[in-house]
């Protein structure tokens, strides 16, 4: 994709949810597609680290709910401005992020799903029990002040209101990535994805740049932490519980991370099977857990995957196209 | 500055109270081809991995150009010009071959990484290639892109560890050749580890033969040949 492709891409992208947001009358309606692009957003932080690190988190809700009460606890003790606030809780969880990272991102395949479990459920622990802080397992409010950023603050908590945020900070934000990812560093963290042992044998350190993809997807994941806790104005330990990173993970198997844009996929069937399933069923999740299956059994790269696939067909492998298992195209010395 | 770009002094890797490699006093000149045989366990691929850092030494010394680099990691030693290829291919399978031959280029410092790397799979032959992923290709094809990441950017020492390994022999006299070529036009010296013994004798300057972690002989192809020990212990009567 040339760069005025994902400029149009964008701005299309960002029309549609304006127009959405403007055009859907139904409240319930917003509701649902905005929890389902904040998740989305959550998802896109989880699904970051899988793409690019090839590495499962279990306890990405650490930044989720932290983020949560971080903008929680500095209005209430009103030490801030809100907007100095928002920045601290998503660049604050991003720099920790990224020291935890310079330590877990060292331990290999499952014990680094264990590792981030065990922190993420360190926090929760704490939340719930810190009740002269967090207001422990009741949870606490967020007063919001009347403007954030210079917007209206009632403006950005109407459903219509929080898609247009939402919205834009997920196209924008994953504008940006694309962007990232198209560049060295995106190359780097490639190879280390690919080959770490190679990849430090062609000269790349390869600790630090695994650490910053930990530490980004921790950013993307606290920035979609904040959308939750201005659009429901309270946080509660529940946000920091392992079982949201799992929902947060589904959503990344169903929607597939060869493409960015897989993981909202994922969340926007996520929600939407949680809307139409939920209706008829108790216990949706269960069915949902079947097509999770059929997914992981017959499209393993997920959705986004399949539709790739069916979209662009695959091209046929050079080495079916030459001879031999040299191919026989070596040159003689000259 | 000294002639050599590599030497090993006294180097030992032991494991408890097996010395895999034990007391290995090697050198390298500039622009030459050094190879490396032995039976399978003789430390030939130990004595590689201790050259770039991949295995820590139990005791012992490696210098690149003059410089002790023992005490530095393998990042560090490719900094200073050591490259290596490896015996199971290792290559980034998920991306495009010119890719990740450009990213190696920039990583040891091309001035232009694009045209090093273009100028390495032209006469890798993998140009044609350059947009392929690296998992599609076929195995002697991956084979070339182990040896292209590994020559880009201009290394001083190349330590290739059997880079014939899974070849037919015409295909293995075929790499030969042009390797002989390449590694003249490109200035660069070899450590080349091989069980391809026409391979070994037809285009090393000299020879080290390894047993059981140690140095029984080394010189030139001809008096390697001719040496009795080396006839009993690996070459046999059919050398």
């Amino acid at each position: 994709m040339t760069h005025l492709r994902l400029l149009l891409t964008t701005a299309a992208a960002l029309a549609l949810g304006i127009a959405a947001a403007l055009l859907i009358g139904s409240s319930t309606v917003l509701s649902l597609l905005n929890q389902a692009v904040i998740y989305a957003l959550f998802a896109l932080g989880v699904g970051l680290l899988l793409k690019q690190n090839g590495m499962v988190s279990f306890g990405h809700a650490l930044y989720f709910g932290s983020a949560g009460y971080v903008v929680a606890i500095l209005l209430q003790a009103k030490a801030v401005p809100a907007e100095a606030a928002v920045l601290i809780a998503v660049l604050g969880l991003t720099a920790l992020a990224f020291v935890i990272g310079l330590v877990m991102v060292r331990v290999p395949g499952v014990a680094f799903g264990m590792l981030t479990l065990a922190v993420g459920q360190m926090a929760y622990l704490t939340a719930s029990r810190s009740r002269g802080v967090t207001g422990g397992a009741d949870g606490m409010s967020i007063e919001w002040p009347s403007t954030l950023f210079g917007l209206s603050v009632n403006t950005l908590t109407k459903p219509s209101g929080m898609l247009i945020l939402a919205w834009s900070v997920l196209v924008l934000g994953s504008a940006a990535l694309t962007l990232l990812l198209r560049s060295r560093f995106g190359s780097i963290t490639e190879a280390v994805r690919d080959n770490e042992e190679r990849a430090r044998f062609i000269g790349i350190r390869t600790v630090v740049p695994r650490a910053a993809v930990y530490a980004l997807s921790a950013a993307i994941t606290a920035s979609s932490g904040v959308l939750a806790a201005l659009n429901t104005g309270f946080v509660s330990p529940e946000t920091l519980h392992w079982s949201l990173s799992g929902v947060a993970l589904m959503m990344v198997v169903v929607g597939g991370t060869k493409v960015l844009w897989g993981p909202a996929l994922g969340a926007a069937v996520y929600f939407l099977a949680k809307d139409v399933l939920g209706d008829h069923a108790q216990h949706w999740m269960a069915i949902f857990g079947i097509a999770l299956i059929v997914v992981i059994v017959y499209a393993p790269e997920g959705l986004s995957g399949l539709i790739q696939r069916l979209l662009v067909p695959r091209k046929p492998k050079p080495s079916a196209l030459v001879s031999g298992i040299y191919g026989g195209r070596v040159r003689r010395s000259h | 500055m000294p002639d050599y770009v590599l030497q090993t002094t006294d180097v030992a890797i032991h494991y408890g109270g097996v010395k895999a490699l034990d007391g290995v006093d090697m050198t390298l000149e500039r622009g030459q081809i050094r190879g490396l045989i032995g039976p399978n366990g003789a430390g030939k691929s130990t004595v590689i991995d201790a050259i770039t850092g991949r295995r820590r030494l139990t005791r012992g010394k490696v210098e690149i150009k003059g410089e002790d680099v023992s005490a530095l990691g393998v990042v560090e030693r490719r900094a200073r010009g050591l490259s290596r290829s490896f015996q199971r291919t290792s290559i980034f399978g998920q991306m495009p071959v010119r890719k990740q031959v450009e990213l190696a280029a920039f990583k040891m410092g091309a001035p232009d990484p694009g045209a090093d790397a273009d100028d390495v799979l032209r006469e890798l032959d993998l140009d044609e290639l350059a947009d392929v992923t690296a998992a599609d290709l076929g195995y002697g094809q991956q084979r070339r892109l182990d040896l292209a990441l590994a020559l880009v950017g201009q290394p001083t020492v190349l330590l290739l560890d059997e880079p014939m390994a899974g070849l037919s022999v015409q295909e293995s006299l075929d790499l030969a050749d042009h390797l002989k070529a390449l590694t003249q036009r490109r200035h660069v010296s070899v450590l080349l580890v091989e069980h391809d013994m026409d391979v070994v004798f037809g285009i090393s300057d000299v020879v080290t033969v390894f047993e059981l972690g140690r140095v029984i002989a080394a010189g030139s192809p001809a008096e390697v040949r001719a040496n009795p020990r080396v006839r009993e212990a690996y070459l046999g009567s059919a050398a």
